[in-house]
């Protein structure tokens, strides 16, 4: 069977890679080929959201997507948020609140949540930001302290 | 699980031109991936290769008059986000938020869903209940099947083996609704739904129920008994004794069919209220 190179963007920089298997990942790409470990395995069957990343700008499970289709696509994990405005703001109202604990879901979160302000502003009603985070789970916190870092999020939005 | 080879047509003319040269039983068909990658994992597929969807310009929904066609690879997110859409499909729009959760929808496609075909579909029965249409285009051209008779089982469908789901045509936009039982607000699995619309041209109610093997159904004459465009009361009682009564429900390792009975009554008059606007 013939090599399948592939070519995308991560964090802002081209990535070329000489042959991805059509049936691999794009999250064993991006932890087992480029070691951007930060994007976390927790079930690989979509129901976790640990694995979340964006593609171009939007939330996307790394464990359900193939690194094929992400082709060309612009990737983002949470190695690189930071430098994104809105990625930086989520990552600032996560430490305000001390919505992290072990830590192991905050990846996912993150990028969830700054896939929502990309896509739907931080204006949305309060109730998209739920049904956002929805899909992610975490073991440690209860979920309070992060529900009240989205909420801070959107406060400060309307403050702005 | 050994490697596959990939074949990625930009254009409806390249689809079908691959689809009269792959083998159809080594061939998987890929959209958004969230079923097939399982499928995939699990051995299911003995294919050698990939059908990917992705550059097609099949991502597309087009509002013509009252009738909504949208095509088989559009992400089911955009679908939602859609402002008319909410307004004109509620039914629609409620189906599409109870799949998974929106980072699963910026991928999860219509057209994969009724690929799949899966017994607690969420777009089943809200198809079903909107009377839409498959399109489907083969290597001798394109056919129109109803979803009714498109959706046979799980995992089974009426779709030929060199045949993909073009699109989807709901015939005019309705007031609908759909409500789902299930254990967690979000991203879980109904235990047991029903989808309602009435239809202002023929002036008649459809009901679709889901949740159970071996498919999502629909139920005419319990549709019959909710009359008029404003149902009262007793004409939902009855409806719902119908379909408690007669409706082929059967339990599976999710619910008990005495459960899922149970269910029929307060979910009808929640849609039936939904879908008359007076709020779920
Ligand atoms: C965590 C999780 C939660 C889920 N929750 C729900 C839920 O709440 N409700 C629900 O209804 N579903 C749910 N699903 C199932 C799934 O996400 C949906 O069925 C989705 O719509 C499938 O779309 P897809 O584009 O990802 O399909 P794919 O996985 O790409 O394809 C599914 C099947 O359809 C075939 N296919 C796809 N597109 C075409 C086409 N155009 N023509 C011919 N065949 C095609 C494929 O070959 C495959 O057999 C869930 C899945 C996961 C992983
Ligand atoms: S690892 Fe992807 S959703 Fe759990
Ligand atoms: S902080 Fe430990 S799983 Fe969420």
């Amino acid at each position: 069977m013939s090599a399948h190179p592939l070519r995308l963007r991560v964090n802002g920089r081209p990535v070329e890679l000489a042959d991805v298997p059509v049936t691999e990942r794009l999250l064993d790409t991006l932890r087992g080929r480029l070691d951007l470990k930060g994007t976390k395995e927790g079930c690989r069957t979509g129901g976790c959201g640990a694995c979340t990343v964006l593609v171009d700008g939007r939330s996307t499970l790394s464990c359900l997507t193939l690194a094929q289709e992400a082709a060309e696509a612009e990737i983002t994990t949470i190695e690189g948020v930071g430098s994104d405005a809105e990625g930086h703001r989520v990552q600032a109202a996560f430490e305000a609140v001390g919505a992290v604990q072990c830590g192991y879901c905050t990846p996912g979160f993150v990028m969830a949540l700054t896939g929502l302000l990309k896509e739907r502003g931080a204006a949305a009603p309060f109730g998209e930001f739920l049904e956002e985070l929805g899909g992610n789970l975490c073991r440690c916190t209860g979920y309070g302290a992060i529900v009240r870092a989205a909420a801070a999020l959107r406060a400060e939005a309307a403050s702005r | 699980m050994a490697d596959l080879d990939l074949v990625t047509p930009a254009t409806s003319d390249e689809a079908v031109a691959a689809l009269r040269t792959l083998p159809p039983e080594e061939t998987a068909i890929l959209a958004g991936g969230t079923d097939l990658l399982f499928d995939l994992e699990e051995g299911r597929l003995s294919a050698r290769h990939l059908l990917s969807l992705r550059r097609l310009p099949w991502r597309t929904l087009d509002w013509n008059g009252p009738t909504l066609t949208i095509g088989s690879t559009l992400p089911l997110r955009t679908l939602e986000l859609d402002p008319e859409v909410r307004t004109r499909l509620p039914g629609l729009l409620e189906g599409v938020r109870a799949v998974g959760s929106v980072a699963l929808r910026h991928r999860a496609t219509l057209g994969g869903n009724l690929g799949r075909s899966a017994p607690a579909s969420d777009l089943v029965p809200v198809l079903l209940a909107l009377d839409a249409e498959v399109e489907l285009l083969g290597p001798t051209g394109t056919r129109t099947l109803s979803v009714d008779r498109f959706v046979q089982g799980s995992r089974r469908t009426a779709r030929g083996p060199s045949e993909l789901i073009r699109a989807v045509r709901i015939p005019e936009a309705r007031p609908s609704a759909y409500v789902l039982q299930r254990v967690r607000p979000f991203h879980d699995i109904s235990h047991m739904a029903i989808a309602v619309s009435f239809s202002p041209s023929d002036r008649r109610w459809r009901v679709a129920v889901a949740g159970f093997p071996p498919r999502p159904i629909l139920l005419p004459e319990a549709a019959t008994f909710l009359g008029g465009e404003h149902p009262d009361a007793p004409a939902v009682l009855r409806a719902a004794q119908e379909i408690t009564e007669r409706a082929p429900i059967v339990a599976d390792r999710r619910a008990s069919e005495e459960y899922r009975r149970q269910l029929v009554r307060p979910l009808l008059e929640r849609a039936v209220r939904a879908a008359t606007g007076g709020g779920g």
